[in-house]
């Protein structure tokens, strides 16, 4: 029979740990407010930026476009740009993210392809480091969280740029969790280069026929839209992967601190037991010493 | 009332406008241009400048943005600005605490909204 000290001991750790899930759900759930508010409040420019952009790359000619908008025209290398939370303790926030880019890198690897990989957050560059470690070409850490930060974005599209216009790869992709609420995130893959094109908008362009006017002049236009496209849209991920990364760890801190306390009423249960089980049996001896004599 | 076409002024922060107006203008880069209802399709490049809402051949409205895009189509201009400020609302000696705070690059722009109150 379990001692009774080894059950309060037992029922006092499991306390202190449901204290500091309850303190961690609490303050996941203070920045997640703050971080909610900016994803969402983001998401009208990047989603705007995204449809003039469609736009734009449902209209191009292939051969004179530029590259950062249709592409080079290969499709051989691949770069993943993968967005992961610094910290644990978030629930499966991190570990799906890793499974989608296993799954990623392994359809494209069936399909003949290169696939290099820039890490944005501690968590999925460990998790992948032995497997993939050879395919990584940049890591970032420390951008996230309750301040995401404009230029931060901005030099990560920056590395991007200059890494694919030194050819280093044809197509790039963002994979990223998008908050959706706080229960839960969607895990989103983007193509950032080249641009991609709704299929819808492309049709209702088709019908409308409406060919814009640029001023200045196309090309150079959108040399200067395109590198700013980029950044907004790396911008925007980070902000929602942030408010993601929050809302799933205020969920698993919400469930661990339920499960600590389930498991505090079990072990109360026992203790209680155990120790009426000790008197009982003590009374029986000394009744029994009594009737004895 | 007379024809109207949508603006929108978007930042990444929030979205600043969001109404039926007569008339926009805007500060392109070679120069400030007037978007009316049935305005042909134009996607142009934008300065740090003054974006006016006009109605009634009054300006009505006014927004600070920091250089931007703008989508203009026969119903709807949209306006994508890094940084906007709403001049109607905005005080003189706020932004200039702001400032003092702030980096070069959004100083600059915050006395140059401050120049045009």
């Amino acid at each position: 029979m379990a001692n009774l000290k080894d059950l309060k001991t037992r029922i006092n750790s499991v306390k202190s740990t449901q204290k500091i899930t309850a303190a961690m759900k609490m303050v996941a759930a203070a920045k997640l407010r703050r971080a909610q508010d900016a994803a969402e409040s983001g998401r009208p420019y990047s989603t705007r930026m995204r449809q003039v952009i469609g736009n734009l790359a449902s209209k191009a000619d292939p051969s004179s476009a530029p590259q950062l908008l249709v592409g080079n025209g290969k499709d051989q290398t691949h770069l993943l740009v993968i967005m992961s939370a610094d910290r644990g303790l978030c629930g499966g926030f991190n570990g799906s993210i890793t499974r989608q880019t296993r799954a990623e890198v392994a359809r494209l690897k069936a399909e003949n392809k290169t696939v290099k990989l820039l890490m944005v957050g501690r968590k999925s560059a460990d998790a992948l480091r032995r497997e993939f470690g050879d395919m990584y070409i940049d890591q970032h850490e420390g951008l996230q969280g309750t301040s995401v930060n404009y230029d931060d974005a901005a030099s990560i599209a920056d590395t991007i740029r200059s890494k694919f216009e030194a050819g280093e790869f044809d197509v790039c992709t963002l994979i990223f969790n998008k908050f959706k609420n706080a229960i839960t995130q969607e895990i989103t893959l983007t193509r950032l280069i080249p641009a991609e094109v709704d299929e819808s908008d492309a049709a209702d362009n088709d019908a409308a026929a409406v060919s814009y006017e640029y001023e200045p002049e196309e090309d150079e236009l959108l040399a200067s839209l395109l590198p700013r496209n980029l950044s907004t849209q790396i911008y925007s991920a980070l902000l929602e992967s942030s408010a993601a990364e929050l809302a799933a760890r205020m969920t698993a801190m919400d469930n661990a601190t339920r499960n600590a306390g389930e498991l505090i009423d079990r072990l109360t249960l026992v203790y209680n037991r155990t120790r009426q089980a000790n008197i009982t049996s003590e009374l029986i001896e000394i009744i029994s010493g009594a009737e004895a004599i | 009332m007379a024809e109207t076409t949508q603006l929108e002024l978007v930042t990444p922060i929030r979205i600043m406008a969001q109404q039926a107006v007569e008339m926009v203008v805007a500060p392109g880069v070679e120069g400030l241009f007037g978007v009316l209802p049935r305005h042909a399709p134009l996607l142009a490049d934008l300065t740090r400048g003054v974006v006016e809402v006009h109605e009634n051949g009054k300006v009505t409205d006014r927004f600070m943005i920091d250089g931007g895009l703008a989508d203009v189509s026969g119903e709807s201009v949209t306006i994508l600005a890094e940084r906007a400020i709403h001049l109607g609302s905005a005080d003189a000696a706020q932004l200039k605490t702001q400032a003092a705070e702030a980096s070069d690059d959004e100083a600059a722009f915050l006395n140059a909204a401050i120049a045009a109150l």
